[in-house]
């Protein structure tokens, strides 16, 4: 089997009832799409992220996927079982991380929440089990500290233990990090990285709004808006895929606002703005066709008498990608 | 596997009700508080010869005893299974728990074991200060025949309770059922009086609700000790009634099910 997680023509609409009349209406022309058409790939151990706006459809793809919302249409398979005609098989293979630190028992410890959840994993020997989750996030030491008395931190590493409780083929998290401090969530994202993808060898699925989050941790990355996966692949091929603009930051000795505004009109060009520091300007230009447009623009300003002291290419990062494509197709 | 899980079930829940002391010990006293009040009620009637009580001893404060302890699996059937999905929905467990392996259907099987210990401890507290406290005379009871009309009205309330339930999966809030039931019972299920005193055509309601046959049959077998036998047309109408309603609720159960999953409602509350 290549891939772990398949999805073929996915797709999910709601129905938008308000109560019991419109359920035995069972109105159609209401529903509201939430994913469209979504065909995904994803292979054994690799760091799958899913990456868009509030509202994109990231959650409402990872539920389907867990097998607690049904398809429209379409179809997926974890692990080789559909998740709707072998959702109990599916359900073996898969484990979930969300982040809503919520979905505890508070006045239990840390342990009995595990060994109940380890119990409806049909596991043959769940404290065996809990143990060694709760040293994979290193809670043994707080195991029998009420769970209510946890941190944020701490209460997002026992959603990673409960999701490991069945040794899952597949890990999906929602929004992972999404409660927790800057520092914390670094460690988190550290340790998703570093223990349960490269020493465990586990297949991630995440979702996430954080950008510079999935570009870090993800080897590829979809890009979904409004329901639809609008790129997918690695950063590269995003980049291949939607050419971004790249950006040219230069400082200039003895040149006129002048020129430099009209250096705006070429074509390729697509923003440029100015400010200067005593007789320096400083520039900073968007450009596509970065190899054939800079040549030039370095010649006009030598041409009309500026001497170019400093030049600085950035670039392109998801967060550029990311905006150009929900910008131009939303 | 299945009975570890049940026990880890009973032994969460266990630990959950027990983690609020006061509500707990709150609960318990409350039986006392209300055995006493039933007490002070039948010392009204003593002496006088009450046609309707006649058929279970004359006694009102044995009658009034066990109707008010055995509706404690009533209210418990109805309310239990909806009320642990509630609550799970609440606390955001319920989204862990049907990612599991673990079938819906027993995971809420077995959220609602612990409400139904519970309410087995109530009634034997009731039953204890009743014939400790009160001299309620059981010395003659079937306790087997008791047993098996407890079992058929355990399998009777849970299907009302397994609807309830998929009510409350599709709707959240507002079941017809829960309050149908629970206000028809109290009313015409021969819980704080026999049915005879009320007219012909209200009693007719009456021999719609389970808990009517239910009620008389185990005032029968506890304070006569009557047997099988003579109890079989009650056992019959609870056997027939636990027939039709358990594949029914099941079934609407399941449909209730898929309709959340479709809606994406599942867990939302």
């Amino acid at each position: 089997m290549e891939y772990i997680l398949e999805t073929f023509e996915l797709t999910k609409r709601f129905a938008r009832t308000k109560g019991f009349i419109d359920i035995l209406r069972r109105s159609r022309n209401k529903d509201v799409s939430a994913i469209e058409e979504i065909n995904l790939k994803v292979k054994k151990n690799e760091f799958f992220g899913i990456v868009g706006p509030n509202g994109a459809g990231k959650t409402t793809l990872i539920k389907i996927l867990c097998t607690l919302i049904l398809p429209t249409s379409g179809s997926a398979c974890v692990n080789g079982y559909d998740i709707v005609k072998e959702d109990d098989k599916a359900r073996e293979c898969l484990g979930f991380v969300s982040g809503d630190e919520r979905s505890f028992y508070w006045r239990l410890t840390g342990r009995q929440n595990l060994e109940f959840f380890a119990s409806l994993a049909n596991l043959r020997d769940p404290n065996k089990k809990v143990c060694e989750v709760l040293e994979l996030v290193d809670l043994k030491d707080k195991a029998d500290d009420k769970f209510q008395t946890y941190s944020a931190g701490m209460k997002q590493r026992m959603t990673i233990a409960r999701g490991m409780l069945n040794d899952p083929e597949v890990l999906f998290m929602d929004e992972p990090t999404r409660s927790i401090d800057p520092f914390s969530a670094e460690k988190l994202r550290s340790f998703i990285k570093e223990e349960l993808v490269k020493e465990r060898g586990k297949t991630i699925f995440m979702s996430t709004h954080l950008l510079d989050e999935a570009e870090k941790l993800c080897d590829r990355i979809a890009i979904i808006d409004k329901g639809r996966i609008r790129a997918c692949g690695t950063l590269n091929d995003l980049e291949k895929q939607i050419p971004p603009n790249e950006i040219c930051n230069l400082e200039i000795k003895g040149i006129s606002k002048d020129i430099l505004t009209r250096l705006g009109d070429m074509e390729g060009i697509s923003e440029i703005s100015t400010h200067f520091s005593s007789d320096i300007a400083y520039v900073e230009i968007q450009l596509s066709k970065r190899e054939a447009l800079l040549p030039q623009i370095i010649e006009r300003i030598v041409k009309n008498g500026g001497k170019i002291i400093a030049c600085n290419l950035k670039k392109p990062d998801l967060n550029e990608i990311f905006m150009n494509l929900v910008d131009k197709r939303g | 596997m299945i009975l570890k899980k049940a026990f880890l079930f009973i032994k969460r829940d266990f630990l959950l009700s027990s983690s609020y002391r006061l509500s707990f010990a709150l609960q318990l006293s409350g039986i006392f508080l209300s055995v006493l009040t039933f007490y002070f009620i039948a010392l009204m009637f003593e002496g006088a010869a009450i046609p309707a009580l006649e058929p279970y001893g004359g006694d009102y404060f044995s009658f009034v005893l066990i109707g008010v302890a055995f509706s404690t699996f009533l209210f418990t059937g109805l309310g239990s299974f909806s009320g642990s999905i509630r609550n799970e929905q609440m606390m955001g467990t319920l989204e862990a728990m049907l990612v599991t392996p673990t079938r819906i259907s027993l995971i809420i099987l077995f959220s609602s074991l612990w409400s139904f210990i519970f309410a087995s401890i109530k009634v034997l507290i009731y039953l204890l200060l009743g014939v400790f406290l009160f001299n309620i005379d059981v010395t003659n009871a079937n306790l087997f025949a008791a047993l098996i009309v407890l079992i058929l009205t355990i399998i009777s309330f849970s299907s009302l309770g397994i609807i309830s339930a998929s009510f409350i999966m599709i709707f959240k809030q507002g079941d017809p059922v829960n309050w149908i039931f629970n206000t028809m019972s109290g009313l015409f299920g021969g819980v704080f009086f026999p049915i005879t005193i009320l007219p012909g055509w209200l009693q007719n309601i009456s021999y719609i609700l389970p808990i009517t046959y239910s009620l008389r049959a185990m005032r029968h077998a506890l304070l006569q000790g009557m047997s099988l036998k003579l109890l079989a047309s009650d056992i019959f109408a609870l056997v027939i009634f636990s027939i039709i309603m358990l594949p029914l609720s099941i079934f609407i159960f399941r449909y209730a099910i898929k309709r959340a999953k479709i809606d994406g409602s599942l867990t939302q509350y």
